[in-house]
């Protein structure tokens, strides 16, 4: 990935009335990347997207697209192409009228515009359906004449806003995969706006995580779920358990009754309050010699999701009930039921803790 | 401004400068069209009813004299004892249509009668002929050589009585229309769960369909009191010696010329028609949270008794509407009623008669064809850039604000409004007075306000982000306007035309002010034969009007139908597309 800043985004602020729906933003997107915006709804990753899109106009910052400033340039005047969470296909058009519609105005020739639809159509897999209306397509298939559409007049960045959220969860998957792939095909820098972490982790690239209108973390997948930088992002992306507590010494944390080493302290001083987190999937719930960070409690229920299965765990000496997930293999051996005393260990190495103002 | 949002320490300058440049040409030139749109609201509505509320505060030349007016109006017993009148007609009228129009609705809607599109169709037609035919009709059937006199046992058609079954006639299908949208909106699973947990019909009914049409109920009430308070077609030519409010207006100006008189009881008549327009607001606001988009169509069972009584009202309520609308056919075609009965056209040679002749009639059908094209063209394109175009919100606020208005204003009022406006000499369009011009104008802005609902409906149904996705495809707005937008409501662009044509052909209440020797209309025409004694002709004249209306209707439906089956491709909606 060449370090080369795409799109700059430099303090952006965006006021809806009273209300500040963007807090200092700055960011910044290299050429090629695909960035997902990530949080909530209202956390103001959408507001986020049309300021970079030009539909709304924002109240302070800078925007710099391939070195060119464009805070305040129209819509029409901006280099992107958009594809909404509706689709918003025009429905008396055909597929490729639609396709074509961006076409039309930038002087191409009937062959060369039949031709790039042809070839937009066959990007997206859908050879032959030029003459079909959108109602006659499935939503997939919709998403797609939407994406091509958007693709049409080779823009240099694609906004992508909740493209999936109105498909079911079969498409959707399969979508996010083929997306990603003809993203990576033709490099096109990409920001896609989207409330499902799922999403997220598979297709971006970097994923800004949002929250009351402020950036939480910017990183990979990998260091936004491994090494959430707060509390939020911790609890918003993948599951968690939280426990309060306060430092008490240089290696330990009480949390009500129950004591817990750290392998690391981070900036708390001894006695700062702050919440230890851990991952369901982390918690052991089938032991080896270390036994350090080792509670005892009992099962409350097991839900089964499939490929694994999740444990509630009400432990001794603290009225946070844990979840733990284990594998349906460790679930046969362990032979766990409902209302089983259990050991469970929360390893030292996975434990991570967050102030506690924030969340 | 949304500029003044601009967070400190960032100089004001710098906003300036790009406040030009934050919109396309094409979006700057729109709203130049938004704004003219605006101007000429103002100049056709505000403007006009500004001078009727001053003039009604006004002495003859035009000196304030605060509400000595209304004082002078209050202290005629023969004018107050109007608002009492006017009250009691309108009040029994809206008990009695509401009443029919709901027992004819809930037949139409939730029983399984056959015949029920004909039922349908002939429950609508008064609204295709002026308010003036169902009073002629009655003049034939119980005045004084009435062939149904006995009927009313001594009693007068000529009074409340013949005001209260012409208002009924021709506001019917209004009620109706109100009423079967609403009772059209039922969710089967209520239905389903009322059964499940052993409620009786009655109950049923009671608990489920009642507050399910509760608003459109009121709605209904309140329309039809406004219409029936603001009419002046039927107290005017059946009304005798019983004064309403509306016909005190037309007396005050035309009669006595008493301009100022005639603004106060005009604001007045404005009250009831502001009180009943708030409310209806109001009640539209809280009617569109009542269906949820995923109510289940509910399909009516077979009931043989509940459904032989409907099918009596229906055929009841028919045999009237053909008999009032037959009627007057037949008095057109009689040659000296009631002693000589033979057919003939006679009446209808109305060049040979005063009342303006057939030259009245290509008046009318000249006025209503401009009024629909230019009505259309305009409140379409308008409601258009107060959905659409980005931006421009306190302009977009005003226009929807103005547009609105006509709604409260009676047809009478306005058009009283437009004498004082632009007949004073200081207007610079005072050259419009007694021109086509300004009864075109006048007949838009009086009917605006359903046409601009209509279209901004039609509109909210669109995707709002077709704009948005056009500007990055760097497409002007106006073509994608033009492209998608127009073609996708063509429907309601259609129904928008043929309500301004049918309403421009029918209407006397604002116009009657202000048509001249040359713009002679035929609504008026009916009105002024009957009031110089030439019923016949009056009937006649009455009856080419609705068969324009009925023939325009045809042209509409047969447009709409070929539209439809055009464009079926693409308007069926494929109900997996959202999920799969």
């Amino acid at each position: 990935m060449t370090a080369h800043p795409y799109l700059q985004l430099i303090d952006i602020d965006q006021y809806f009335g009273q209300f500040q729906a963007l807090k200092k933003v700055s960011l910044s997107i290299n050429e090629g990347e695909f960035v997902c915006f990530l949080g909530p709804s209202g956390c103001g990753k959408t507001t986020l997207l049309r300021v970079i899109a030009g539909l709304d106009s924002l109240c302070s910052g800078q925007i710099l697209q391939a070195g060119r400033d464009i805070t305040y340039a129209p819509v029409n005047k901006r280099d992107f192409g958009i594809v909404f969470q509706s689709y918003a296909l025009f429905p008396n058009l055909s597929v490729a009228d639609n396709i074509g519609y961006g076409l039309k105005s930038r002087r191409v020739s009937r062959q060369n515009k039949t031709a790039r639809i042809r070839e937009l159509l066959s990007v997206v897999g859908l050879e032959r359906s030029e003459q079909k209306y959108p109602s006659q397509l499935s939503g997939g298939q919709q998403q797609r004449v939407a994406l091509a559409r958007a693709l049409a007049t080779s823009p240099g960045l694609l906004l992508l806003d909740e493209p999936l959220s109105a498909l079911d969860a079969r498409v959707r998957a399969h979508l996010r995969h083929e997306i990603k792939q003809l993203q990576e095909k033709l490099g096109v820098t990409t920001i896609m706006v989207t409330h499902d972490q799922e999403e997220a982790l598979t297709m971006a690239d970097r994923i800004v995580v949002m929250n009351h209108g402020l950036i939480e973390q910017i990183g990979t997948p990998e260091e936004i779920y491994c090494q959430p930088q707060s509390a939020f992002v911790a609890d918003f992306v993948g599951e968690m358990n939280f426990l309060d507590g306060f430092l008490c010494n240089d290696s330990q944390v009480q949390s009500q009754s129950i004591r817990l080493d750290v392998s690391q302290t981070g900036s708390f001083s001894i006695d700062s309050p702050l919440r230890v987190a851990v991952r369901p999937e982390d918690i052991r719930l089938r032991l080896n010699g270390d036994r350090h960070n080792v509670l005892n409690g009992t099962v409350l229920d097991l839900e089964f999701l499939g490929s694994k299965a999740r444990s509630r765990v009400a432990v001794k000496g603290h009225d946070q009930i844990l979840i733990a997930d284990i594998s349906m293999n460790e679930l046969t051996e362990l032979e766990l039921r409902n209302g089983q005393n259990v050991d469970i260990q929360l390893p030292r190495d996975r434990l991570q803790l967050f102030g506690k103002a924030a969340s | 401004m949304n500029i003044s949002l601009v967070a400190k320490g960032q100089p004001e300058q710098m906003h300036r400068h790009h406040l030009l440049s934050r919109r396309s040409p094409d979006e700057w030139a729109l709203g130049g069209i938004l704004l003219i749109g605006i101007a000429a609201l103002t100049v056709a509505v505000v403007a006009p009813l500004y001078t009727l509320l001053s003039k009604s505060v006004q002495d003859h030349d035009g000196n304030f004299v605060g509400l000595d007016n209304f004082a002078t109006y209050v202290s005629t017993p023969s004018l107050v004892s109007s608002i009492s009148h006017s009250l009691t007609v309108a009040l029994l009228s809206t008990l009695i249509v509401t009443t029919l129009a709901f027992c004819a609705a809930y037949a139409i809607t939730r029983t399984r009668l056959p015949g029920k599109g004909l039922f349908r169709t002939i429950l609508v037609l008064p609204i295709l002929a002026p308010s003036l035919l169902p009073a002629i009709s009655l003049v034939y059937l119980f005045g004084n050589q009435g062939i149904l006199k006995e009927m009313l046992m001594g009693e007068s058609i000529y009074g409340p009585i013949g005001i209260v079954i012409g208002s009924c006639f021709w506001t019917f299908p209004h009620a109706l229309m109100i009423l079967l949208t609403a009772l059209a909106n039922s969710d089967a699973r209520l239905y389903e769960s009322a059964k499940v947990l052993g409620a009786s019909p009655f109950r049923t009914f009671l608990t489920v369909t009642l507050p399910s049409v509760k608003y459109g109920l009121i709605s209904t009430a309140f329309v039809v009191f406004t219409l029936v308070i603001t009419d002046f077609g039927v107290p005017k030519v059946i009304g005798g010696q019983f004064n309403v409010l509306a016909t005190d207006i037309y007396k005050q100006v035309i009669g006595q010329q008493n301009f100022e008189m005639g603004a106060a009881v005009s604001v007045i008549l404005l009250l009831p028609a502001l009180l009943t327009f708030i409310a209806d607001r109001w009640v539209q606001r809280r009617q569109s949270a009542m269906l949820t988009s995923k109510a289940v169509p509910w399909t009516p069972e077979k009931r043989p008794l509940a459904d032989n009584l409907f099918t009596g009202i229906l055929l009841l309520l028919s045999i009237i509407i053909l008999g009032m609308i037959g009627m007057a056919i037949y008095a057109s075609l009689v040659t000296f009623w009631p002693y000589n009965l033979n057919l003939t056209f006679k009446n209808y040679q109305f060049d040979l008669m005063d009342g303006g002749g057939w030259e009245a009639y290509w008046n009318s059908i000249r006025m209503a064809t401009y009024t629909a094209l230019f009505g259309t063209f305009f409140i379409f394109f308008n409601a258009y850039l107060v959905e659409k175009l980005k931006g421009f919100g306190i302009a977009k606020f005003l226009f929807h604000l103005m547009a609105i208005l006509p709604l409260a204003v009676p047809g009478l009022v306005l058009g009283l409004a437009y004498i004082f406006y632009f007949n004073s000499p200081s207007n610079p369009l005072n050259g419009i007075y007694g021109t086509m011009v300004i009864l075109v104008i006048c007949t838009i802005s009086h009917f605006y306000t359903v046409c601009h609902l209509t279209a901004v409906t039609a509109l909210k149904q669109i995707d709002p982000e077709f704009e948005s996705v056009s500007a990055s495809l760097k497409v002007p707005q106006f073509v994608t306007f033009w492209r998608v937008s127009l073609p996708v409501c063509l429907p309601a662009v259609l129904e928008i035309g043929i309500y301004l044509f049918v309403n421009a052909m029918t209407t006397v209440s604002a116009v009657i002010f202000l048509y001249s020797y040359n713009t002679m209309l035929a609504s008026v025409a009916v009105l002024n034969m009957d009031d110089a004694g030439d019923i016949a002709p009056a009937a006649a004249m009455a009856v080419m009007i609705m068969l324009t209306c009925v023939v325009a209707k045809l042209v509409h439906w047969v447009i709409s139908t070929i539209l439809l089956q055009k464009t079926q491709r693409w308007r069926t909606r494929v109900t997996e597309g959202a999920t799969s």
